[in-house]
């Protein structure tokens, strides 16, 4: 059994990785261990736990920055932020369980707000990151522009815990949107779905949310969001109207964003058995994707955050999983994207569906650099 | 007079070096005479240093091949766009090789389904959104320079413009990069697809100034045009009005796609070379500019206008066509060039602040012009809190009058440190600021960059001399301020 260290403080963070690492005693970083599914988790010595690193450490509301320890909850801040009319414009999935400031930034955990707002790579001023050398670095800063020296940010979102422990992150935010609606569309076909969904985004529209979801066969349901001003949000919604008409689409109205939005985000949670796969495509390779998937599993359930070309899939038919998934990690390479598991039938995959991406030999280096002892996050990336 | 290399470290270098690179890649990409060589000494910064040759490669293979020749021959490597940076990411310090991307300069791809286009380093910003632009898209970050500068140099320094405020900088909108590292290897990371497996070597590279490799080949996202904007003018009768005015705008939760501040100095040069229409009494002036859809553009403006008003705005004026919008933009992006008129040289510094910190600081800055008997004019990003004082100066009293302007600049960057900002906002560190590093960044914090460094190049010959603090030419400064 691993055992579990809560470190109270950044500095006693720092010390347990100095200490572990001079042990050689390899470390799970876990915050509210919502994102267990993804990459590989062999057992390790200990887990260190960052509950113990929560809570604002400062929040200017007229600069429209806040700087949050790494474990404080998403949905306490959000709960902060909303208390001075502001928000941190980042809407992953798994906040309801959970999901910590810390796991978004090292999962790279987005949702379908990224279009609008960016993802977090785009919202992250500045870190600072426990090191197994027991150093605290800092990058970035706390202003919305800076590029003296390098962008360790960029670095450390998506890492997964394998360069060091993220302690502290500073956000840009933004003042809550004063109007917020949504509309769906049903198509009979992912070209239609997909199609008028193009539509909108080749506007200025910038709509907060532009999902596709394949419901059932021959259903593919367009789900719209909105949010700023009225006049905007209404000719959004006005213009989903008429890209869904020309694209033989019928619109319904859906009373809160929220309770269209909720379900499709959290497709790994609601969905049972079965493989989940995540890809993100050159958009326009969308429709060809989600018609691969469904030649793979008739049954498929697929969710687009369209505007941005992530596509999950849930393959239910757990016979044919492993070679629906290969299928598609495949498919996702050949139209010049990527894929990754987010829950496998049964443990690891075949070897000759994940090939390295461009760069591996530099990302084992900067690993090297940062954990030369190889004790966080054992195998978790390419990086390993 | 030719400026030498300001450090010497063993390698082939000068006549012996030009004629290995002759044979090597043809003398047709190769500069060596001294009069050729003038050109690459010096950039939009103050610093220069004069290479031992020039290249200007075809294609990437060109490039890998330099690159292996050099590592093999301890030569350095500088990358050079169109020279328009600031803050000497181009100069070749330590001599070398300096690689002009000038024949690189070719769109690859302009692919409207997925809102990409692939580009070569050499082409100039403004080329790229002038050839999208019949597909209704554009390339967002527009530097001031746009007209010149590169999207290599853009990718190299993390560039921003005018235009950052709601839609994000360089590194916001690049997808893919192809490299040469140092030792010749090409590499290719990220794509046409927003996520790549592993760790962002994208980020990670874009705004390290040429010090982790070279980049040949960059996919850049392509955005719609907006439907519509309105450029608003605002007069003030101080700074204080118009930085208050900023903070009242975002504190509203109205983010324009631009707020831009011009001091009275700045707006008197601009009036007399470019005529933009600026008043010539007003103590600062704002261009501040929304777009989207049509659809609430004008109640957004009218908000605003009401800010202004409030904030006790003197003139208003709102560009009702392209071309008074094409015209009060004039002036802007040729503020530094109309510079000229006040002075034959001027050093313009680039830090960023908290933009709640922008009265108290614009007042220390004018503290420190007096104290140093410097005129400095402003004209800055202020909805970013991205400051640009330059400062004036006559080159032609000699060094020691430009190390009074570097101090000056010194005070500047440690107010902006004291108050929680940033040394560069868009220029870079490059050889002009590197010795300032450790206001920011802890020795533990530039360590690790070092590592980064060293991951990417190992050899330690890509653009040596930049970012990082040199100990040859650093005094050590105090980290009083920072931390």
């Amino acid at each position: 059994m691993p055992r579990a260290e809560r470190p109270g403080t950044p500095e006693a963070c720092a010390e347990l990785l100095r200490a572990c690492a001079d042990a050689g005693r390899t470390v799970r970083v876990r915050g509210g261990g919502t994102k267990s599914d993804q990459g590989a988790r062999p057992e390790t010595d200990v887990v260190l736990e960052t509950g113990g690193l929560d809570g604002i450490v400062d929040h200017v509301p007229e600069d429209l920055t806040v700087t949050v320890r790494a474990g404080t909850s998403v949905a306490g801040l959000r709960d902060a932020l909303a208390s001075h009319g502001q928000f941190l414009p980042l809407d992953p999935p798994h906040v309801a369980r959970g999901a910590t400031v810390g796991g978004v930034v090292a999962a790279n955990s987005n949702g379908f707000g990224r279009y609008r707002y960016g993802s977090v790579r785009d919202l992250l001023l500045g870190i600072r990151a426990a090191l197994p050398d027991g150093t605290i670095a800092r990058a970035g800063g706390r202003v919305v522009k800076n590029v003296a020296g390098y962008d360790l940010n960029k670095l450390f979102v998506g890492s997964f815990g394998t360069l060091g422990v993220v302690v502290e992150a500073t956000f840009k935010i933004l003042p809550l949107p004063p109007v917020s609606r949504a509309a769906s569309a049903t198509f009979g076909s992912a070209a239609g779905a997909f199609g008028a969904a193009d539509a909108l985004v080749r506007t200025s529209l910038r709509p907060t949310a532009v999902v596709v979801e394949r419901s059932g066969p021959g259903r593919w349901r367009l789900v719209v969001a909105a949010a700023g001003e009225s006049a905007p949000v209404e000719r959004a919604m006005t213009e989903l109207g008429r890209v869904a008409a020309s694209h033989a689409g019928t619109v319904e109205a859906i009373a809160d964003p929220e309770t269209a939005l909720g379900p499709l985000r959290e497709l790994l949670d609601r969905s049972a058995g079965g493989a989940v796969l995540r890809a993100s495509l050159p958009l326009a390779t969308q429709i060809a994707f989600a018609d691969a998937a469904v030649a793979a599993d008739p049954g498929a359930r697929l969710v687009a955050d369209a505007a941005s070309g992530i596509v999950q899939v849930h393959l239910p038919d757990e016979s044919a999983a492993r070679r629906a998934a290969d299928a598609l990690l495949a498919s996702a390479r050949v139209l010049g994207g990527s894929a990754r598991m987010e829950r496998t039938v049964n443990g690891e995959l075949d070897a000759r569906s994940v090939p390295e991406p461009g760069g591996a030999f530099l990302m084992r280096r900067l690993k090297d650099a940062f954990d030369p002892r190889g004790i966080l996050e054992p195998a978790r990336t390419v990086a390993g | 007079m030719t400026a030498a290399p300001a450090i010497v470290r063993a390698g082939l270098r000068g006549a012996e070096l030009a004629g290995a690179l002759r044979d090597l890649l043809g003398a047709d990409k190769v500069l060596w005479a001294r009069e050729d060589l003038l050109l690459y000494e010096y950039d939009g910064a103050i610093d220069i240093a004069t290479p031992d040759a020039v290249v200007l490669p075809n294609e990437t293979a060109d490039v890998a091949k330099l690159a292996r020749f050099c590592a093999e021959h301890a030569v350095p490597l500088v990358p050079r766009g169109a020279g328009t940076g600031l803050s000497g990411g181009a100069i070749p310090v330590e001599g070398g090789v300096v690689i002009s991307f000038a024949r690189m300069s070719r769109i690859l791809e302009i692919d409207v389904p997925n809102l990409r286009a692939v580009v070569q380093p050499g082409l100039v910003n403004l080329h790229l959104s002038t050839a999208t632009a019949p597909s209704g898209l554009y390339f967002v970050p527009d530097p001031s320079s746009q007209k010149a500068c590169t999207l290599g140099g853009n990718v190299a320094e993390n560039s921003g413009g005018p235009h950052t405020l709601a839609y994000g900088v360089t590194t916001n909108h690049v997808t893919g990069l192809e490299l040469v590292l140092s030792d010749g290897t090409i590499v290719r990371v990220g794509g046409k697809a927003l996520e790549y497996d592993g760790y962002d070597l994208v980020g990670t590279f874009v705004g390290s100034e040429g010090t982790l490799g070279i980049v040949t080949e960059i996919t850049v996202k392509l955005t719609p045009l907006p439907e519509d904007k309105r450029t608003l003018m605002a007069a003030f009768p101080t700074m204080d009005d118009a930085s208050n005015t900023v903070s009242a705008i975002i504190g509203a939760g109205i983010v324009p796609s631009a707020i831009e501040m011009m001091d009275q100095l700045s707006t008197q040069a601009v009036e007399a070379s470019v005529g933009a229409g600026y008043p010539l009494d007003a103590g600062g002036i704002l261009l501040v500019e929304v777009d989207g859809v049509r659809d609430g553009l004008d109640d957004l403006l009218e908000r605003i206008e009401a800010i202004c008003r409030t904030s006790h705005a003197t003139q208003l004026r709102v560009a009702t066509t392209a071309l008074e919008r094409d015209k009060l933009w004039a002036g802007r992006k040729g503020a530094f060039a109309a510079m000229g008129r006040l002075a034959s040289d001027y050093y313009v510094q680039d830090g960023v602040i908290p933009r709640t910190k922008l009265p108290q600081v614009l007042r220390h800055v004018i503290e420190v012009g007096e104290r140093y008997d410097l005129r400095i004019a402003n004209v800055f990003h202020a909805g970013d809190g991205n400051l640009h004082p330059l400062i004036m100066f006559d080159g032609s009293k000699g060094p020691a009058e430009v190390e009074r302007v570097k101090e000056a600049g010194r005070e500047i960057l440690e107010m902006c440190i004291e108050v929680g900002g940033s040394i560069t906002g868009e220029h870079g560190v490059g050889m002009e600021k590197n010795c300032y590093m450790p206001l920011q960044y802890s020795p533990v914090d530039m360590a690790v960059m070092r590592r980064v460094k060293d991951a990417f190049d190992p050899l330690g010959l890509a653009n040596p001399g930049k970012v990082f603090p040199t100990p040859g030419k650093c005094k050590e400064f105090s980290l009083n301020a920072a931390r």
